[in-house]
């Protein structure tokens, strides 16, 4: 066993872990649960706003847009927390997955969207000019784009990981 | 009710022995976890939908005029449609995995209430009242308890959507 493996091997026999994949069909379920309803908040009201700027329920007020941020917030926290435990329940399942990697980098880049949607669009003061209301446009695209990636992604994982475990390979 | 007979019943084989049950069997691989994506994008519509109109009818964003937030229904529309027949195709594939499994039957009744939900806003004064609300106005109370129950049952259908896998009957015909 290498450095690394032997370093996720002892995550996966940490108390936290084995709870986590327990067989008491609530936390694994739960700690889903609540990682998929975060994710329908999250995308879901990023991807209502996106439709606002991409002209759809074009009267809709921006800077009142600004008002929904918190119930983002929250639904980011929960994802990021249910995620936290799904990690250090299949931890090697998730770091050997080069698509864990990808689903990363477009969360980050979806939430940098999402803040720069607020700060340049919504809450610019100069907000019904036509080079704002174009960089809204674009931006809006690339955050729809964004969430359709994370999403393809997130699922694709449960179907293409090569290892579940430590030294236990997925073989389906 | 949850418990699989022995042998299929005739519901069962009749839905084995459609074109669209076969191709899902013959293309699961790649099929499923592509039907999935669409059904956690569709879902995702459905929440960019309620998670701004019926957060603005319980009164966060109120400077924002319900009606004008109004026209985001059809999305929603759009991702309950695209669920439906994702849904469907679910269901043609493995259907003793979804008919015995309580969590598809809560589901079910989740999904029931929300409907009764949106038809008691539609069909009572709430839609109207709702519709002419200037920026900044309040909903009145039935409008949020309408608002209300609608997150409420939908969050429980997510759940219970995410809990299908773990409560699928352990054999399969």
């Amino acid at each position: 066993m290498t450095p690394i493996e032997a370093a996720f091997d002892w995550v996966e026999q940490s108390p936290l872990s084995m709870w986590v994949r327990g067989e008491s069909m609530l936390a694994f379920p739960l700690i889903l649960s609540a990682h998929t309803l975060g994710m329908g908040f999250l995308a879901g009201i990023s991807a209502g706003i996106d439709l606002r700027l991409l002209g759809l329920a074009n009267r809709v007020p921006l800077s009142a847009l600004a008002k929904f941020y918190p119930v983002m917030w929250l639904a980011l926290v929960v994802s990021f927390v249910s995620g936290t435990l799904l990690l250090i329940g299949y931890p090697y399942k998730a770091f050997t997955n080069p698509l864990f990697y990808l689903k990363l980098a477009l969360i980050a880049a979806a939430v940098y969207l999402v803040v720069r949607i607020r700060r340049d669009v919504l809450l610019n003061p100069g907000s019904q000019a036509e080079t704002i209301l174009r960089n809204g446009r674009l931006l809006a695209m690339a955050s729809l784009g964004c969430w359709i990636g994370v999403i393809a992604a997130g699922r694709f994982l449960a179907y293409t990981y090569t290892w579940l475990l430590v030294g236990m390979p997925n073989n389906f | 009710m949850f418990t699989e007979p022995e042998f299929p019943e005739p519901w069962e084989l009749w839905i084995r022995a459609t074109i669209l049950h076969q191709f899902v069997q013959d293309n699961g691989a790649w099929l499923w976890p592509t039907l999935e994506t669409l059904h956690f994008l569709g879902l995702s519509l459905l929440f960019a939908t309620i998670g701004l109109f019926d957060l603005r009818v319980l009164g966060l964003g109120k400077a924002i005029p319900p009606g004008t937030l109004h026209r985001l229904i059809p999305i929603g529309i759009a991702g309950y449609a695209v669920n439906a027949v994702t849904g469907l195709v679910f269901f043609s594939g493995f259907p003793e995995q979804y008919f015995y499994n309580p969590a598809f039957w809560l589901k079910g009744t989740f999904m029931a209430i929300a409907g009764v939900n949106v038809a008691a806003f539609y069909l009572t004064r709430s839609f109207r009242e709702v519709k002419m609300l200037p920026a900044g106005a309040d909903a009145p109370f039935s409008a949020k308890l309408i608002a209300g129950t609608s997150l409420g049952a939908w969050t429980a259908v997510l759940i219970c959507g995410r809990l299908l896998t773990f409560y699928r009957p352990p054999i399969f015909h």
